[in-house]
């Protein structure tokens, strides 16, 4: 019963090889399976979008990507290389960043340590002061309080922290995990503002909410998963004009989420 | 009055040589959650690494055992801790105890049980007059000593990159690794610098004291847990402070109980630590780590 509306997404793109591509990608835990055989695909350049409910394994799908799941079997490659088994730190040295739910920043350091901890895998280090400053012109309020502990940081305001840390590593790939979680609607506005802005500059991104109007209103593509596999997927468009759509998400989700057409 | 300036200079060396092996501890305990008993063994293994070294002159004495503690820190870890990285907590520290009793008997076993005189820096034992009062050179010098390795090490974990590593894997380890900082490294780290520590406590304990014990580590060890305890399990500064703290408490019971209950002055310590946990149960410097985020 998984109706995939456009299977052939990449086609927009014109992109045979993907940067990111996921197949048949298998979690469990203990007894318990949060993925049962996903494939997705990520082009240079595209927002793409994995929505669902809670429990959909979104967070499990980031997670292994990231290398944080070591029971995660299946096969995932980036730039044409099998990321499987690499640990965490060698699958950020690959060149893919994750901002993970709840954002983790290092609240009793300074923002800008947490910025040049952002940094940690760069060997051009006369570059990054400069990245820093460019970074600081895009998000100003990190500059008001540079020096401050982060922990004293409202929720938005961690997040662009966050996001910033997170490029500062100069990714191809950005991943972010529910960034609009338990932000108020209009720091959610500015945080998706970010990411098109950032996408404008050329840079990919996958992207994982429960907030699926968002998420479809920003992401060239959108995959829609419940209960550990994938429903549908396919450009907003599609998506909003495919009669399971509804019944995929909204039949589990709960109703405040409601797309807008 | 003199007698008070004596029990001050005391009660502040004797601190902050627990403070200093508290550090060892919470340094370890920050980057991987392990309370690390045989941290001990570590400062033992400094004293007896020293009298190996006796015959030849004091610095080689002191740059061989300090060498050799941290390589013994970098194996345990390799071997005993590095495996069990994933395990709980309960399941890390009887490992801890396990290294511990592995190295103290290890110890006992070549050596013996006998305490063996040691005085490696005689000179120390000498009394200086500062301002008409009588002290002793080896108390200035634990103190002037303590306090180097305190802004070194505050140096080192906040203006070097290493350090800025270091306190992120403590904070969070996990984001750490997502950052790319390497795990291993991180923890292979703080292992050493634990090391250098055990082996400057191990100097300054043993040149107090003049001899050795397989057992004198763990002595230390225990009592420098509690102050981290006191502490705040997860803060450094916790660490220092609380060690100080039952440190100078212990000299400062020993100076104002009347000679009967001397003997007992432990347990007036620990008397003094459950009033502490009691009131304050996360500790005096709770980890910031800990603080709820929003």
């Amino acid at each position: 019963m998984t109706a995939q509306s456009s299977g052939n997404a990449t086609a927009t793109m014109g992109n045979p090889t993907p940067l990111l591509a996921v197949s048949d990608l298998q979690i469990k835990y203990g007894s318990i399976t949060a993925l049962r055989g996903l494939s997705i695909h990520v082009g240079g350049g595209e927002i793409v979008a994995v929505v669902g409910p809670n429990g959909a394994g979104k967070s499990s799908l980031l997670c292994a990507i990231a290398g944080v799941v070591p029971s995660a079997k299946g096969a995932i490659t980036f730039l044409g290389k099998p990321l499987i088994g690499l640990s965490p730190e060698d699958i950020l040295r690959r060149g893919i960043a994750m901002v993970p739910e709840g954002r983790h920043i290092f609240g009793s350091m300074t923002v800008d340590e947490n910025l040049r901890l952002g940094a940690t895998v760069r060997t051009d280090r006369g570059a990054i002061a400069k990245d820093i400053e460019e970074l600081l012109e895009t998000f100003p309020i990190l500059r008001e309080r540079r020096k401050q502990p982060a922990g004293r940081l409202s929720g938005g305001e961690q997040q662009q922290l966050a996001i910033a840390r997170a490029l500062l590593c100069k990714p191809r790939l950005l991943m972010l995990d529910e960034p609009s979680l338990g932000l108020a609607p209009i720091v959610i506005d500015q945080v998706y503002q970010i990411l098109t802005m950032l996408r404008q500059r050329g840079m990919t991104i996958l992207l994982i909410e429960q907030n699926a109007t968002r998420a479809l209103n920003t992401a060239d593509r959108t995959y829609v998963l419940s209960a550990g596999s994938l429903r549908l997927s396919g450009t907003k468009t599609e998506l909003l004009n495919n009669r399971d759509f509804d019944a995929a998400y909204f039949g589990v989700a709960e109703a405040e989420t409601r797309v807008l057409p | 009055m003199i007698n008070l300036v004596q029990n001050v200079v005391d009660g502040i060396s004797v601190g902050s040589l627990y403070a200093l092996t508290a550090l060892g501890i919470g340094l370890i305990f920050g980057v991987m959650r392990l309370i690390n008993v045989a941290h001990g063994e570590l400062i033992t293994a400094m004293g007896y690494t020293m009298l190996l070294f006796a015959s030849q002159s004091v610095v080689v004495a002191m740059i061989g055992g300090m060498i050799a503690v941290v390589l013994l820190a970098l194996v345990t870890e390799r071997v005993a801790f590095r495996p069990l990285r994933s395990a709980d907590p309960a399941t890390l520290l009887v490992a801890s105890f396990a290294v511990s009793f592995f190295l103290q008997k290890s110890i006992a076993l070549v050596i013996g049980y006998r305490p063996k005189g040691i005085n490696i820096l005689p000179s120390l034992g000498q009394q200086v007059v500062v301002f008409g009062v009588r002290l002793q050179l080896l108390k200035m010098a634990t103190i002037a000593v303590v306090a180097v390795m305190l802004i070194l090490l505050t140096w080192f974990l906040k203006r070097t990159r290493f350090g800025l590593e270091m306190r992120a894997a403590a904070e969070n380890f996990r984001m750490a690794q997502l950052l790319g900082i390497r795990g291993n490294r991180v923890i292979a780290m703080a292992f050493a610098l634990s090391a250098i520590l055990a082996a400057a406590v191990a100097v300054l304990f043993i040149s107090q004291s003049g001899f050795l014990t397989p057992r004198m580590g763990l002595q230390l060890v225990v009592i420098a847990f509690v102050g981290t305890v006191i502490g705040g399990l997860g803060s450094l500064v916790g660490a220092a402070a609380g060690g100080f703290f039952v440190g100078a408490t212990t000299v400062f019971l020993q100076a104002v109980l009347p000679p009967d209950l001397r003997q007992l002055r432990e347990a007036f310590v620990y008397l003094v630590v459950i009033l502490v946990l009691l009131l304050r149960p996360q500790g005096l410097f709770p980890a910031s780590g800990l603080k709820e985020r929003v």
